[in-house]
């Protein structure tokens, strides 16, 4: 799905942060030891949402190339997953999320770098989250670490 | 995978409304006979009926603004303005229900539907400043014991008459500001997409704005003459066409002694200098050029790409360069029911601006313009019917003295023009009677310096191809893109009070 503007980026990328929310809600009651970080990463996810939506709501204006902003944006290009397979291993699913988490942080500064100056409170937001993934990606590795011994 | 597939978006309305009037906090039918169907462009749906109210209701509603104004500027600033703050934190709730309105009455896409909603709300968060903004001035002392000083007072009833392209924002260029001020507003919505300004009258009730404060009245012809002609109407905000503008609104204005605001038509140009960051001017463009599906009047309508400093041969490469990047970005737009998320651009309000519009296209071909993309030939995200559908289309060799360069179109079409140097720009944009706005595309400081000093347009862009000020900036215009003195937004305080000057000496 090719995405060109500020209100598709937004949507999807607020699906992307739901989904996931939900996804590590339901690792935390399954992975009970580990129910505490995941569920930091769920309430982090939505606060994700919240600040992109807040930015996008704050600026969005005529001024801007809110239509435009997106060249080649395809999400087909990420393969986004934020489901599990049924009945997989705990140390799979912990590297499935890693490869999720990396991509979505790709998406993100891809869109923050197409969208630049032409939605700037967007890009710069999308840009913020993306970074934070680095985080993210550091905490899932521990804990693959962790079960992994 | 989690469904992530972009869907077309819920729509508010769901069945057909009955507009009413708004009139002393009362919500009346109309007692007028005719009654219009407010369509949705892109499906071709009605969404509501709204009347064509009569001399009588506008006189009605004038009279209740009038008895309900010593009520209102006795209420002080403070308490005023916590009525507005209420009505933002109502429109902040209903956001989204807002833009999607406007998407469905008007046909923009939903980004421009929320930024105009986003724009309209900041109109009434700047309007909260009133108890600081409508202050006056004192100097003590002007000579030994005695004082002056001057204040605002608010003045009476105002008119405010809405355009159909922006139903949402434009009115509210002006009604938070008289109201703050302390004035009463006798609203006049466009009767082609009048559903905004009643879910906004809705608010401003729900917030608690006192029945008689801010009124509404739907109709055409004989609400403007109404107002035009009411004695107890001080004053008149207009945003519409310059013929109307100028030859009506200004000039009954002048003839009844009311103040006026009328902000007119426009012709826009936008140059592209030879060291523009051409991604991003192109992007640019397509937004100045078909964003609200070109009826702005903001919007760009020649695109001037300027040679200065290049040899012939450098300057034509160049020429080439920008004309087919943007044929080429115009012909991807994604044109569309703007419910629908990946549309960039919405059909036009209704069939009579299409078919008005298609006139204008052939009118270029026929002038001897070269029709480098023609938005004629319908391509639609979904199947929607085409009876406000109309793609960009751009012209090339277009030359100043035909009607497609000289007059508002208000419409996706795009001319491509030749100027050779920064100063013969200058001079073709002089050489139009409007001067709403102008943009340059450079990263040229002193070429920027020369077209922000010398250009004689009231907005003026630097890689900004919609300059739509802020609401605490005056929304600006010069030649016959403006008629009156103060303009819209912040500007129109003094428009909406009196100055008393008083000369204080204690025996």
């Amino acid at each position: 799905m090719e995405i060109v503007t500020a209100s598709a980026a937004v949507s999807y990328i607020g699906k992307v942060e739901e989904n996931s929310a939900k996804l590590y809600e339901n690792l935390a009651q399954k992975h009970a030891e580990d129910g505490e970080t995941f569920l930091s990463l769920a309430k982090e996810n939505r606060r994700n949402k919240k600040s992109i939506e807040f930015a996008y709501h704050g600026v969005i204006s005529d001024k801007f190339e809110a239509c435009f902003c997106f060249d080649n944006l395809d999400t087909d290009n990420y393969s986004i997953n934020t489901e599990l397979p049924e009945g997989i291993s705990y140390p799979d699913a912990l590297g499935k999320l890693v490869d999720t988490e990396e991509k979505i942080q790709k998406f993100l500064l891809d869109a923050a770098k197409q969208s630049g100056s032409l939605v700037p409170d967007v890009s710069w937001i999308f840009e913020r989250v993306g970074k934070k993934r680095n985080q993210r990606v550091a905490k899932l590795r521990s804990l693959l670490d962790k079960v992994a011994k | 995978m989690g469904d992530m597939r972009m869907a077309i978006l819920e729509e508010p309305i769901k069945q057909v409304l009955t507009i009413k009037n708004y009139i002393g906090g009362e919500w009346v039918e109309s007692k007028s006979k005719k009654i219009l169907d407010v369509v949705n462009p892109a499906t071709q749906k009605v969404l509501a009926k709204v009347p064509v109210s009569t001399r009588e209701e506008i006189d009605e509603a004038v009279e209740i603004a009038k008895e309900t104004f010593p009520m209102w500027r006795n209420t002080t600033p403070v308490a005023r303005v916590r009525y507005l703050f209420r009505l933002k934190e109502l429109m902040e709730e209903n956001f989204e229900e807002l833009s999607r309105v406007q998407t469905m009455e008007h046909g923009k896409t939903i980004d421009e539907s929320r930024g105009e909603t986003r724009r309209g709300i900041e109109m009434v968060e700047v309007a909260t400043g009133i108890p600081s903004l409508m202050q006056g001035s004192l100097l003590e002392d002007i000579a030994v014991g005695i004082d002056e000083f001057a204040y605002r007072q608010p003045i009476g009833v105002f008119g405010i008459i809405g355009p159909y392209n922006f139903p949402f924002m434009v009115p509210l260029w002006f009604i938070p500001f008289a109201v703050a001020c302390g004035n009463c507003v006798v609203v006049k919505p466009s009767s082609e997409d009048p559903i905004s300004q009643i879910k906004i009258a809705e608010l401003a009730e729900e917030a608690g704005i006192p029945p008689g404060v801010w009124n509404v009245v739907n109709g055409g012809r004989d609400v403007v003459t109404g107002m035009l002609e009411h004695p107890d109407i001080n004053g008149i905000c207009f945003v519409g066409s310059t013929r109307v503008g100028r030859d009506v609104i200004y000039r009954k204005c002048g003839e009844t002694g009311k103040r006026v605001i009328a902000q007119c038509g426009a012709k826009n140009f936008l140059l592209i200098m030879p060291d523009a960051n051409l991604d991003r001017t192109i992007r640019s463009c397509m937004t100045s050029f078909y964003g609200n599906t070109g009826q702005r009047c903001l919007s760009g309508a020649n695109l001037l790409v300027v040679g200065e400093g290049l040899k012939e041969h450098e300057y034509n490469a160049f020429y080439e360069k920008i004309v087919n990047a943007f044929v080429k970005a115009a012909s991807e737009i994604r044109v569309g029911y703007a419910l629908d998320e990946r549309v960039q651009m919405g059909p036009l309000r209704d069939t009579e601006k299409k078919q008005r519009l298609v006139g204008l296209v052939q009118k270029g071909v026929d002038e001897g313009a070269k029709l480098m993309l023609d938005g004629r030939n319908i391509k639609l995200i979904g199947d929607w019917p085409h009876d406000a559908f109309l793609n960009p289309s751009v012209f090339t060799e277009v030359t100043q003295d035909m009607y497609i360069a000289r007059e508002e179109l208000f419409g996706p079409i795009a001319n491509i023009m030749r100027a050779k140097t920064l100063d013969e720009a200058i001079e073709m944009i002089h050489n139009n009677p409007y001067g709403n706005a102008s943009s340059i595309f450079t990263q040229n400081g002193k070429w920027t310096r020369k077209f922000v000093h010398d250009v004689k347009t009231g907005n003026v862009g630097v890689n900004i191809g919609i300059v739509a000020p802020m609401a605490f900036f005056p929304f600006a215009g010069m030649k016959q893109s403006f008629y009156g003195v103060l303009h819209g937004q912040k500007e129109c305080i003094d428009f909406f009070t009196d100055r008393k000057v008083v000369i204080q000496r204690w025996f």
